[in-house]
C-alpha cells in the first residue's frame, strides 16, 4: 500500500506503510446499509444527535502541558441515529491568551487514517502562533486514533524485513481485516467523518473555525467549506488535494519528485561528481529488483541481530519515495541509491527501517475513505495514466482487490465538483512535493474566489513544517483576509547539501582538489 | 452608638474626598502602578522575543559551507564587521576532512560567557549547532543502516501540572503586589489628615469634647481609611484589568488576566490587608506629632509591608512569611491565580493574625487619644 | 449648671489647678477671668473631661464627667479656641455633623442646624466651604456648632479673640440671648470689657486658683476701685498678663 498522503506531522520519524500486511483490508458482503446519500444538500448534514461527553484534563504524547480532552458520541450512522454509537475523541490545546471563545482553529491530519491527537506535538509546535490567542482543536476522526480506530492489524508473521510483499493478496488480507472489525466500515468516509466534526464545534461552541488541513486533511477542510461554509472563518490548505483530484493519481506527483530529485543532484556539483551515474543507477536497481529480489543478510537496523532482508522493488522504491517527504532525509537519496547499486544496502535498510511500523495509520478507515470517494472515480485515462508508473501500478493493483472486499457506497458525482467559495484561504503547496504537487494546488484555486496560492521552492510535504508557511498561517487567523499575506518568506532556502558518502554533507577533501571543491561550493 | 460612626465616616470621606491631595495619592498610584508595570512588560517581552538575526564573526566559513547555510537559515548569520556580536565561531582547517571520514569535526565557539547581555546568543548559537549535529548523528545512522531511535534508549514524557496562568510566576507576583500595596498608598494621605492633621487644625480636641466615645473615633477612622485604600484597590485592579490586557503575554507562553473572580477575590483579600495598613498608618499617625514628621515616619513604616510582599513574590524563605500579613495574603493570592487550589489554612491564619495585628493597633490608638499627651501634643 | 469641685492638675512642672471651685449657674453669663497661664483653658478642658484631674471633679447638670462622659458631654456645647473647623466642609454640613455626634437623628439635626444658620444669619455662606472665611464667619460657624444641639450648658474659651467690633457684638447679643433662654453659659476671657459688660457673675483665677467670685459691681465695691480692671489687678496683685 504506497500512496498515502502522509504529513510529516511526526518531526523526524517519518510515517511510512510499505509492509504489505498491514494493507490487509477487508470487505463488507453486507454492504447493503447504504452511505447516507450525501449529496449537493449541504444543510442537510444538520446537527448530529446525542452528544455525551467529559472534558477532563489530559496530557498528549510528547506535550508536558495541561490540554482539555473529551468526547462526544455519535450514531456511527448519522441516518440511524438509534442505531450503534461511537465515541469520536477530540483535544483542546487552549489558547495562551484567548482572545473569547468564539473561534478557534482545527487543525486536520492526513493519511488519510493518521490519529490528529497523536500528532498534536507537531501540531502544536507549528501552530504555536495561533496558539498564542486560539484555542487549537484536534480532532481524532472517525476510524482513527482513538475514535473507533480500524486497524487491520494482521498477524505479523515474520520480521517485515524479510517478508517479500509480492506474496501477499490484498484481497485475502482486506477480508481478514473486515471479519475482525467491529464496525460498519461504509459509515467511515469523509462526509460521515464531517458531521462528527460539526458536532464536536456545536459542542465545544465555538462560533467559526478557522481550519487548517494538511495532505488528505484538506478534503476534509474542503468538505467544511462546502457544507458549513457560515461556520468558517478562514481555510489552510496545506499540500492540497483537490476535489477535483482522485488521490490515486499520486502516482505522477511521486515519479515527478524522483525525477525533481535526480535533477536537483545533477545540477549540484558536488553531487553530480559524487554520483554522475545517478538516474541509471535508479534504473538498474529498479529493473534488477523487479526480476526478483535480492537476499542477504544483515544487522537488524534496531536489534542489531543478524537477520535476513530481502530487498524488494516495492521495499526500495517505497523507503526512498518516503524519505523525499522530509526536506533532510531527502539528502540521503543520492547516497543511497549510489550504495545499493553497489550492492551496498546499508543505506536503504536504514531508510526502510524508519518506515516499518508504518505512521499510525488506520488502514481500515484508509480504506474506507479511498474505496468510497477515489477509487470509484477512476476515470480510464487516470487508469490508462497511473500505469505509466511503478506506484500507480502498485495502487491500482492493491485498491482493486481490497476496494472489491470494503464495498464502499461511491460518494456523489457532485462530491468531485470544484470548491467555490469566498472564505479566506490559503493554499500552500511545496515544489518538491511526493504526493501533492503544485499543479493540485492551482486546481483548488479553480473556483475560489478569495484564496491565495503560494509554492515554497524548497518544501517538500506539509509547507507549514518547513518553512515560513505557519507564520502565514497564523496572519491569516489573525486577520482574517487572505489580501495582505505575502508568501516571500517561502523563498528562503532551507535546503540541505547532499549526503556524499555516509558520513558528510560537505565537499570531500581530496588530496589535490581542495581548490576546485571550494569553487564548487561557491555556485 | 452605630450612628455616630456612620457620621463620622460619612464626614471623613465627604472631607478625604474633597481634599485633592489625599485623593490624588489614590488615584496616581491606581492608574500609575499598573501602566508604569505594563511599560516595564512591554519592554521585557519586547526584549525576549523578539529573534533578531544574530551577527557574530565566524573564521573559515568556508570549511563548513553547508553549516554556515544552516545556521544563516536559522537566522545567524556573519554580519558587518562592526555589527558582530562579541561571538567567534571558528571553523577548523579540517572540518571537511573529519566530516567525510565520520569523526568529531571541531568548531569551537568563542565568547565572554559572563556577559549577560550575550548569554542569550551564545544559547541560541549552541542550541542550533546541536540541532545540526544530531540531526546529521540521526542520518549518519540511517546511512550504516541503524535505526537512529536506538540512540533515544529513554523516552521521557514530562506532565508539567502547571496551567498557563501558574507560568506567570514572578511576573504575577510583581503584578499582585504592586496591587496589593494600592491599599497602603491609597488610604496613606486621609490616614495622615484624619490624625496628625486633625490635630494639627485643632478639631481633635473639638471632637474629642463632643459625647463620642474615643472606641468610635478610632472605628470610625479605621473604617474610613480602609475603604479609601479598597476604593485605591479597586481602582488599581480595574486599572490594571485593562491595562493587562493589551500586553501580549501569549509571547512569554503565559497569560496573565485580571478577570473578575481574581478582582472578588483580590478584594476579600486585600480587605485585612487594607484595615491593618489603616490602623498601622492611623497609629503612626497619631504618634507623630505634624502632618509632615506623620509623612517622613509613614514612608520608613511602609518600607515593612513592601518587604514583606516583595518576599513573597520572590519566594525568599516562604515557610515563616506565610502566616504574615501581606506576605501570606500574597502567597495565596498567587496560588490562586496559578490556578491551584486556595491555601485556606494558611489564608485564615495569616488573616486572623492580619486582623489581630490591627485590633492591636486600635486598641492602643483608642488610649492613646485618651492621652492629654498624644491629643494637645504636650 | 456647671460645677467644679476641687480641682487640682498638674501639668509637667506647673500646678495648672490648685484646688479650683466654682459653679456657673443656668440663667446666667459666668465669666472666668485670669491672665495668661492662669489655667482657665486647663480648667475647660478639664470640665469637658479633656484633661484628667489629679483630683475633685467636675459636674455638668449633676453629672460626673470623669465618670459618665458621653451624657455629661451631651449637656455641653464647647465653642474653642482656636476654631477646629473643618476647613473642607461647608458650616451646614459642619454644624450638622456635631449636631448628629450629640445624638440629634439625621433629619433632626438638618433641621437644628437650618434654624441655627438663620438664628446666626449664616444662610449666605452656609454652603461654602469654610476654606477662607473670616474671622468673623468662623467665629458664627463655630458657636453655632456648639449651640446646634441646644445644650444646657455653653462653654466659650476666649470668645472673642480676634474678633472685630461688629462679631464682638454679634457674639454678645447671641450669649445674652441664650442666657435669657435659661442656658448657663460659661467663658473665659482676659478681656475686661467683655466681662464687664456681660457677666452676671465673675470668677477671677490666678495660678490655678479661684481669687474672687461675684458679680462686677460686686468686685468692684469689694476691692473698692471704680473699674473691673483695677479690680482685677487688685485682686491677682499684679498687671502681669493685663491685656486691654
Amino acid at each position: 500500500m504506497h500512496h498515502g498522503m502522509y504529513s510529516p506531522l511526526r518531526a523526524r520519524v517519518y510515517p511510512t506503510l510499505t509492509c504489505r500486511k498491514k494493507v490487509a483490508l477487508a470487505v463488507v458482503i453486507w454492504a447493503a446499509i447504504l452511505l447516507p446519500t450525501v449529496h449537493a444538500q449541504p444543510l442537510t448534514l444538520s446537527a448530529p444527535t446525542a452528544i455525551i461527553s467529559t472534558d477532563t484534563r489530559c496530557y498528549v504524547d510528547g506535550l508536558s502541558e495541561q490540554m482539555n480532552c473529551g468526547s462526544i458520541s455519535v450514531p456511527e450512522d448519522h441516518d440511524q441515529p438509534e442505531g450503534k454509537h461511537i465515541q469520536v475523541h477530540y483535544v483542546v490545546m487552549p489558547a495562551i491568551k484567548s482572545s473569547g471563545k468564539s473561534e478557534a482553529l482545527l487543525a486536520i491530519a492526513g493519511g488519510p487514517g493518521q490519529s490528529a491527537i497523536e500528532n498534536a506535538k507537531g501540531f502544536d509546535q507549528m501552530l504555536a502562533k495561533v496558539r498564542q490567542t486560539h484555542d487549537v482543536i484536534l480532532i481524532d476522526q472517525r476510524g482513527t486514533g482513538q475514535s473507533n480506530p480500524l486497524q487491520c492489524v494482521g498477524d505479523g508473521f515474520e520480521s517485515p524485513l524479510a517478508i517479500n510483499e509480492s506474496d501477499f493478496d490484498a484481497g485475502e488480507e482486506s477480508q481478514k481485516c473486515l471479519d475482525e472489525l467491529d464496525a460498519d466500515v461504509t459509515q467511515y468516509d469523509s462526509l460521515s467523518a464531517l458531521r462528527d466534526f460539526e458536532a464536536v464545534r456545536q459542542h465545544l461552541g465555538y462560533q467559526k473555525l478557522h481550519l487548517y488541513g494538511v495532505s488528505y486533511g484538506t478534503r476534509m477542510a474542503q468538505l467544511y467549506m462546502r457544507h458549513y461554509p457560515e461556520h468558517i472563518a478562514t481555510v489552510t490548505l496545506d499540500g492540497v488535494v483537490p476535489m477535483q483530484q482522485s488521490v490515486l493519481a499520486i502516482g505522477d506527483a511521486i515519479a515527478r519528485a524522483f525525477d525533481l530529485l535526480i535533477q536537483d543532484c545533477s545540477n549540484n556539483t558536488l553531487c553530480h561528481n559524487q554520483f554522475p551515474q545517478l538516474a541509471a543507477e535508479l534504473d538498474k536497481m529498479d529493473s534488477e529488483l523487479a526480476q526478483a529480489p535480492k537476499i542477504s543478510m544483515i544487522a537488524d537496523p534496531r536489534t542489531g541481530e543478524a537477520t535476513q532482508l530481502t530487498m524488494t522493488r516495492s521495499k526500495f522504491n517505497g523507503a526512498l519515495r518516503m524519505a523525499l517527504y522530509s526536506p533532510s532525509v531527502r539528502a540521503l537519496i543520492p547516497h543511497t541509491i549510489h550504495q545499493a547499486s553497489q550492492g551496498n544496502f546499508q543505506p536503504i535498510t536504514g531508510l526502510y527501517a524508519m518506515s516499518m511500523d508504518g505512521a499510525g495509520i488506520a488502514m481500515g478507515m484508509h480504506a474506507s475513505v479511498v474505496c468510497a470517494e477515489d477509487w470509484q472515480r477512476l476515470t480510464p485515462q487516470l487508469r490508462a495514466s497511473a500505469n505509466q508508473h511503478y506506484f500507480g501500478r502498485e495502487m491500482l493493483k492493491t485498491f482493486e482487490q481490497s476496494c472489491a472486499v470494503w464495498n464502499m457506497p461511491a460518494v456523489d458525482s457532485s462530491f468531485s465538483q470544484a470548491i467555490a467559495s469566498d472564505i479566506p484561504t490559503l493554499i500552500l503547496s511545496g515544489e518538491l512535493d511526493p504526493a501533492t504537487p503544485p499543479s493540485w494546488g492551482e486546481m483548488a484555486m479553480e473556483k475560489l474566489t478569495n484564496a491565495k496560492h503560494f509554492v515554497a521552492p524548497y518544501a517538500t510535504h506539509g509547507v507549514a513544517y518547513q518553512s515560513c508557511g505557519n507564520n502565514l498561517i497564523a496572519e491569516l487567523v489573525e486577520k482574517g483576509a487572505v489580501t495582505d499575506i505575502d508568501g516571500e518568506c517561502l523563498n528562503k532556502d532551507i535546503s540541505r547539501n547532499f549526503y556524499l558518502n555516509a558520513s558528510t554533507v560537505e565537499a570531500i577533501p581530496r588530496d589535490t582538489d581542495t581548490k576546485q571543491a571550494k569553487t564548487a561550493l561557491n555556485q | 452608638m452605630s450612628n455616630k460612626i456612620i457620621t463620622m465616616v460619612r464626614k471623613e470621606l465627604i472631607d478625604a474626598a474633597r481634599d485633592k491631595r489625599s485623593v490624588m495619592a489614590g488615584l496616581y498610584y491606581a492608574v500609575g502602578a499598573p501602566l508604569l508595570m505594563c511599560g516595564m512588560f512591554f519592554m521585557l517581552i519586547g526584549q525576549l522575543t523578539s529573534p533578531e538575526d544574530l551577527n557574530i564573526k565566524i573564521n573559515n566559513p568556508q570549511g563548513a559551507p553547508d553549516l554556515i547555510k544552516y545556521l544563516s537559515s536559522k537566522g545567524i548569520t556573519q554580519g558587518d564587521a562592526d555589527k558582530n556580536k562579541d561571538i567567534l565561531l571558528v571553523v577548523s582547517d579540517d572540518y571537511a576532512s573529519n566530516m567525510a571520514k565520520g569523526i568529531s569535526a571541531d568548531v569551537t565557539l568563542i565568547a565572554d560567557a559572563s556577559n549577560e547581555k550575550l548569554q542569550k546568543s551564545i544559547r541560541r548559537l549552541e542550541k542550533n549547532l546541536q540541532q545540526y549535529s544530531s540531526e546529521m548523528g540521526s542520518l549518519r545512522l540511517i546511512a550504516r543502516g541503524i535505526d537512529p531511535r536506538v540512540m533515544q534508549p529513554i523516552k521521557l514524557n514530562v506532565e508539567d501540572q502547571a496551567t498557563p496562568d501558574s507560568k506567570a510566576g514572578m511576573i504575577l507576583g510583581l503584578a499582585t503586589m504592586t496591587m496589593i500595596y494600592a491599599v497602603f498608598i491609597s488610604g496613606m494621605n486621609l490616614a495622615i489628615d484624619t490624625s496628625a492633621g486633625e490635630r494639627e487644625r485643632n478639631s481633635l480636641a473639638l471632637l474629642l469634647s463632643h459625647p463620642v466615645s474615643t472606641g468610635q473615633i478610632v472605628i470610625a477612622k479605621i473604617i474610613s481609611v480602609t475603604l479609601f485604600g479598597m476604593i485605591g484597590l479597586l481602582l488599581t485592579l480595574i486599572v490594571s484589568k485593562f491595562a493587562y490586557s493589551f500586553v501580549p503575554w501569549q509571547e512569554l507562553g503565559f497569560s496573565v488576566s485580571v478577570n473578575s473572580s481574581f478582582i472578588g477575590m483580590m478584594m476579600l483579600v486585600g480587605l485585612p490587608v487594607a484595615i491593618m495598613a489603616a490602623c498601622l498608618q492611623l497609629f503612626v499617625s497619631f504618634m507623630a506629632k505634624s502632618f509632615k514628621e506623620a509623612q517622613s515616619y509613614l514612608t520608613i513604616v511602609l518600607m515593612l509591608p513592601m518587604m514583606l510582599a516583595m518576599a513573597a513574590s520572590y519566594d525568599i524563605a516562604p515557610d515563616t512569611l506565610q502566616w504574615l500579613p501581606v506576605s501570606g495574603q500574597l502567597q495565596a493570592l498567587i496560588e490562586f491565580i496559578k490556578g491551584r487550589e486556595l491555601p485556606g489554612m494558611q489564608l485564615a491564619i495569616s488573616s486572623l493574625i492580619t486582623l489581630a495585628i490591627s485590633a492591636l493597633l486600635a486598641f492602643g490608638m483608642q488610649k492613646s487619644l485618651k492621652s492629654e499627651k498624644i491629643v494637645f501634643g504636650l | 449648671m456647671i460645677q467644679v469641685t476641687n480641682l487640682s492638675k498638674r501639668i509637667g512642672d506647673v500646678q495648672a489647678l490648685d484646688d479650683l471651685s466654682f459653679s456657673a449657674l443656668d440663667g446666667q453669663i459666668t465669666g472666668l477671668l485670669g491672665p495668661n497661664g492662669a489655667g482657665k483653658t486647663t480648667c475647660l478642658r478639664t470640665v469637658f473631661g479633656l484633661l484628667k484631674p489629679d483630683n475633685g471633679f467636675a459636674e455638668i447638670d449633676g453629672i460626673n464627667i470623669a465618670k459618665s462622659p458621653v451624657a455629661a458631654k451631651q449637656q455641653l456645647g464647647l465653642f474653642p479656641d482656636p476654631f477646629g473647623l473643618y476647613e473642607r466642609l461647608t458650616p451646614r454640613e459642619y454644624i450638622s455633623y456635631f449636631a448628629e455626634l450629640n445624638g440629634l437623628s439625621r433629619s433632626d439635626a438638618k433641621h437644628a442646624t437650618s434654624s441655627v444658620i438663620e438664628k446666626l444669619h449664616l444662610a449666605d455662606i452656609a454652603d461654602r466651604q469654610c476654606k477662607g472665611f473670616s474671622q468673623g464667619q468662623r467665629m458664627k460657624t463655630a458657636l453655632a456648632q456648639a449651640i446646634v444641639h441646644q445644650p444646657t450648658n455653653i462653654v466659650l474659651d476666649e470668645p472673642t479673640r480676634g474678633l472685630d467690633v461688629m462679631s464682638t457684638r454679634v457674639l454678645r447679643d447671641i450669649l445674652r440671648d441664650l442666657k435669657n433662654q435659661g442656658h448657663c453659659v460659661l467663658f473665659s476671657s482676659h478681656v475686661m470689657q467683655e466681662v464687664a459688660a456681660l457677666c452676671d457673675q465673675v470668677i477671677v483665677m490666678a495660678e490655678g486658683k479661684v481669687v474672687a467670685v461675684g458679680s462686677p459691681d460686686a468686685l468692684c465695691q469689694q476691692t473698692g476701685k471704680n473699674s473691673l480692671e483695677d479690680a482685677f489687678i487688685q485682686l491677682i496683685g499684679t498687671d502681669e498678663g493685663i491685656a486691654a
